[in-house]
């Protein structure tokens, strides 16, 4: 295969002409690179049309799967958005964890929690609410500096506690849908694929919870624990948080 | 301290990720120098880095000349075997690395691949020049062609002596070294020339502007309001002086580039500026500057005489055409001139047409060149009465992509699965494999369909990996690239009938490439003569705007209703509008073209326009219509690699005319056996066959026009 390589640039492609317009976009590509110079690229757009060419090219895999197939990839996406990308849904569970050491009531906050994230993430999603990133990512980093000070605060939780949480749970649902949107839904299995998703949020929050447990198992009784753990633990989180919101709000 | 043990754990996560990718990256050795292990054997793209290719380059034009001098310094006699098959297998790494590289830089390029392009360009021509300069190849293919008739070679293989041998005499192998030197000599000039011409093009074509008050904007749509400021904008951040930023604040520019021009010529209601803008677009290049390109134009010509009067031919058309599928310049005048009188006709219609408009709306001019675009688009309105937008809802990318498939299932019993299992260079472009009737492997297909900023625009096939059965059988891997829209957000990409039919066109060429079975890879797919290629390609065309077929895919996006009768009925009366305009245009530039490279090497040659001139009055082109080029900026020609071969637009759409028209007459477009001698002749054969013959097989007889005719509404059935 020599010869034929006398004009590697005429060779390789052939270039088209669309007959019914009688443009001639073979000439046009000589004639444009005369008359304009070469292709301008621009780092930025360049990414931003890669990022949404990726979205279609998941969403195509996605849609060639057999339904267990896509389960598993939207419990895995699940997961993943909470270990290791959500980081402020892991700070505002470890908020949560360090409220209370009586399993009753740490259980009434994080279902509240769950079920106030399950319903919005299904409308946004569903594309019936739509909440601005702009506001809802600095309201969440709000949301973990309030849970994190109010350790600090009570010894134990309040009773109102459950209210707040599923408040803020509905802010953090906002959260999930806009990171699911840029992962891109099937069209076709819209809700399995967001029960799926759910599934591994849930699933990861509890893996964030039992870590927790795990590690705190022998010294929660200690009279120590309130003075050198809970509340030095809360007092960090909740600068996280803030940091979170200037970052957020003003960078 | 464990909790905070825990949070830095988690913090310090995503910096980790990073650092593992850069020491993986060192690791690998360059892709290219080892055999790829994938799926189909696609490239493994991922690992392909911009600082792979020059050395892979290098070492593949290295390696390519050491295994020619093997080949030359064989001591055994040349035999077809140690000399013509042996140079099929040379070259493999840079053939390698050129496909990628080539297809990459027009589809997802980026800085530094562009300055590598340049700096490659000249050192990629020199080599191929030492291989067809080599005097000791050329004597052995010289041996084996005079002993070619006791060697007992098949066709396929005769055919790849004489072409490759034909290579080598058309750069001068058989020349005494006097007339090589000659030759040189010339090559060099030529090449100074067609560089000048290109960059005085570029001068002229940024050197005029058309800048604008918001008065005189009378006509403009939006959009291209907002362009012509945006531009007026860029002009005044490149501006270097306060004086010359003034000049453009708040202004609007519009420049002879054509997507700035045509805009303006079909909305401006001011016909003095569209004078202005027109005269300034058809005179580029002829304004007596010191960017002129007339003299240039003559001289290169000149040269291109004189050069294919010392290679023993009678003018540089002779020596073109050679290796078409018309032989002669007479052939192609012939063409040309059967469709220059109804095309012509047809024209002075559209300009009556246009001038009844001119006349209802009570204005007093006759129409002229720069009213051209806005009054056909007024005729076009009134008489065609199509609404694009309505048309689009049935014409999803999904739809029109398994209408082709379907298409070419009905066809040839081809079926497609899309497959992600191999690696592709952007996640806009999707693969499927192509199985055969029997079910076996024929080869993959990419298509890379939605536009973005780092692909040229245009559509265009080109092949990643190409067919042969010399060392077993090799399958191809084809690619088609258009420029569609992205869709926005999840609604699918929508499609005008013209992207259909560019997605049929370009299929075609895929299907040229992918069907293909012959035994010496250079000799496959689209590897036949220029007047040839596009014949495949645009034959496809014609099965997207059958009624029949086109109501199995264009079904609406959100309804599922399918395309409206009534709505089919307008699309396909829209496509022979302006087609007077069109054609004429087109074959005066082809003739012009025509008349450039039949000049003799001792005519006297003194102005292009003296000469530009008489050649158009010869064919009594009417004023409203200039060329498609003026000779001055027609770069196909005079930079580009379209001398004497301009004419193969219209040279193949004879054929694929001429060849539907074969499915019409036996009243089934989708025949059995027309399809499978379709495929057996043309798309199987790749350049094996003389291109005639190949048609001949499958047509039964030579091509004939009236079919054409028919398609462009240029047998008097418009009137
Ligand atoms: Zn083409």
């Amino acid at each position: 295969m020599i010869m034929r390589f006398l004009f590697p640039f005429i060779f390789l492609s052939i270039l088209c002409l669309s007959f019914r317009a009688q443009s001639h976009p073979e000439d046009e590509l000589i004639i444009r690179e005369i008359e304009e110079g070469q292709l301008e690229v621009q780092d930025q757009q360049v990414s931003a049309e890669y990022a949404a060419a990726l979205k279609r090219q998941r969403i195509r895999k996605l849609s060639a799967m057999p339904w267990y197939e896509k389960f598993f990839v939207f419990v895995k996406a699940g997961i993943e958005h909470i270990i290791p990308k959500g980081l402020d849904h892991i700070l505002f569970v470890l908020g949560l964890f360090f409220s209370s050491l009586i399993l009753g009531s740490l259980l009434w906050q994080v279902s509240a929690f769950t079920l106030a994230h399950t319903i919005t993430l299904a409308v946004a999603a569903l594309g019936i609410v739509q909440a601005p990133a702009g506001i809802v990512e600095p309201l969440i980093a709000l949301s973990i500096v309030w849970v994190a000070a109010e350790n600090c605060i009570f010894k134990e939780a309040s009773k109102w506690r459950p209210f707040v949480v599923f408040s803020f749970g509905l802010l953090h649902g906002l959260g999930f849908a806009s990171v699911l949107s840029e992962y891109g839904l099937p069209q076709g299995n819209l809700v399995p694929s967001l029960l799926a998703f759910n599934i591994g949020v849930e699933v990861g929050q509890l893996i964030v919870l039992v870590v927790a447990a795990l590690l705190v198992w022998f010294i929660r009784d200690k009279s120590w624990y309130r003075k050198r753990v809970q509340i030095p633990a809360s007092i960090m989180i909740a600068l996280v948080g803030l940091f979170w919101f200037v970052e957020r709000v003003f960078l | 301290m464990k909790k905070l043990f825990i949070i830095a754990t988690v913090a310090l996560f995503a910096a980790c990720q990073t650092q593992k990718d850069q020491t993986e990256m060192q690791a690998v050795e360059n892709p290219f120098y080892v055999e790829w292990d994938t799926p189909f054997g696609a490239p493994p793209f991922s690992q392909i880095k911009d600082e792979h290719y020059k050395p892979a380059f290098e070492k593949g034009m290295k390696d390519n000349l050491a295994e020619i001098d093997a080949i030359v310094n064989n001591p055994e006699a040349p035999t077809f075997e140690n000399t013509l098959e042996e140079l099929e297998r040379v070259g493999k790494l840079l053939t390698k690395v050129q496909r990628v590289f080539y297809n990459l830089t027009g589809s997802n390029t980026n800085p530094k691949m562009q300055e590598l392009e340049r700096e490659l360009s000249p050192l990629i021509s020199a080599h191929y020049d030492k291989i067809t300069l080599n005097a000791g190849l050329f004597k052995r293919i010289e041996a084996i062609w005079q002993s070619r008739e006791s060697l007992g070679l098949n066709k396929e293989q005769l055919k790849l002596l004489k072409d490759t041998r034909k290579q080598f005499v058309r750069s001068g192998a058989l020349l005494n070294e006097e007339e090589k030197a000659q030759i040189t000599k010339i090559n060099t000039e030529i090449s100074e020339l067609t560089t000048a011409f290109g960059q005085n093009l570029l001068a002229e074509t940024n050197g005029f502007e058309l800048v604008l008050d918001s008065t005189d904007l009378d006509g403009l749509s939006e959009s291209i309001i907002a362009a012509a400021a945006e531009s007026a904008t860029q002009k005044m951040e490149k501006a270097e002086t306060e004086e010359e930023k003034a000049k453009y604040k708040d202004k609007y520019v519009f420049t002879p580039h054509r997507s700035s021009m045509y805009p303006f010529l079909t909305e401006s209601n001011r016909r003095d500026l569209r004078e202005q803008l027109y005269k300034a677009y058809v005179q580029r290049g002829d304004n007596d500057n010191a960017t002129d390109n007339k003299e240039i134009t003559a001289k290169i010509a000149k040269l291109r005489a004189e050069r294919a009067k010392l290679m023993g031919y009678e003018t540089h058309a002779h020596f073109v055409l050679e290796e078409r599928m018309l032989k002669t310049p007479e052939e192609v005048y012939d063409l040309l001139m059967q469709l220059w009188k109804p095309a012509l006709e047809r024209a002075k219609v559209e300009v009556a047409d246009m001038q009844a408009v001119v006349d209802a709306e009570g204005k007093d001019f006759e129409i002229a060149g720069w009213d051209w675009w806005q009054y056909s688009e007024k005729v076009r309105k009134a008489k065609y009465d199509l609404d694009e937008a309505a048309i689009q809802p049935y014409l999803s990318l999904d739809n029109v992509l398994n209408g082709v498939f379907a298409t070419t299932n009905k066809l040839w019993g081809l079926t497609y699965t899309e497959i992600f299992d191999v690696e592709v260079y952007h996640p806009d472009a999707r693969v499927w494999e192509v199985k055969d009737k029997d079910g076996s492997h024929l080869g993959i297909f990419i298509g890379d369909y939605f536009t973005r900023s780092n692909k040229r625009g245009g559509a265009w096939m080109s092949s990643f990996k190409g067919q042969s059965n010399l060392d077993g059988r090799k399958r191809p891997i084809v690619v088609n690239v258009c420029n569609f829209p992205a869709p926005i957000g999840d609604a699918p990409s929508l499609l005008t009938f013209e992207h259909v039919t560019t997605l049929f066109h370009e299929f075609g060429h895929a299907m040229h490439g992918i069907m293909t079975d012959v035994t010496y890879g250079s000799m496959s797919g689209t590897s036949g003569p220029r007047d040839f290629t596009e014949f495949p390609a645009q034959l496809l065309e014609h099965w997207a705007s059958e009624p029949e077929i086109l109501k199995t895919f264009a079904t609406h996006y959100e309804t599922g209703e399918v395309i409206p009768d009534e709505l089919i009925a307008k699309l396909l009366k829209a496509s022979k509008f302006n087609q007077g305009f069109a054609n004429t245009e087109y074959l005066a530039a082809s003739l012009l073209d025509m008349d450039w490279h039949t000049i003799k090497a001792d005519e006297e040659l003194k102005d292009a326009d003296a000469f530009e001139k008489a050649s158009l009055d010869k064919i009594g082109l009417i004023d409203e219509i200039a060329p498609r080029y003026r000779s001055t900026y027609f770069a196909h020609i005079f930079s580009g690699g379209y001398a004497a071969g301009y004419y193969g637009y219209v040279h193949s759409a004879v054929l694929d005319s001429d060849a539907f028209e074969a499915f019409k007459e036996t009243g089934d477009v989708f025949n059995p056996e027309l399809a499978a001698k379709l495929r057996k002749y043309v798309y199987e054969k790749g350049s094996t066959e003389e291109a005639k013959d190949l048609y001949v097989q499958f047509r039964g007889r030579e091509p004939e026009i009236d079919a054409l005719l028919k398609v462009r509404g240029l047998d008097g059935s418009m009137e």
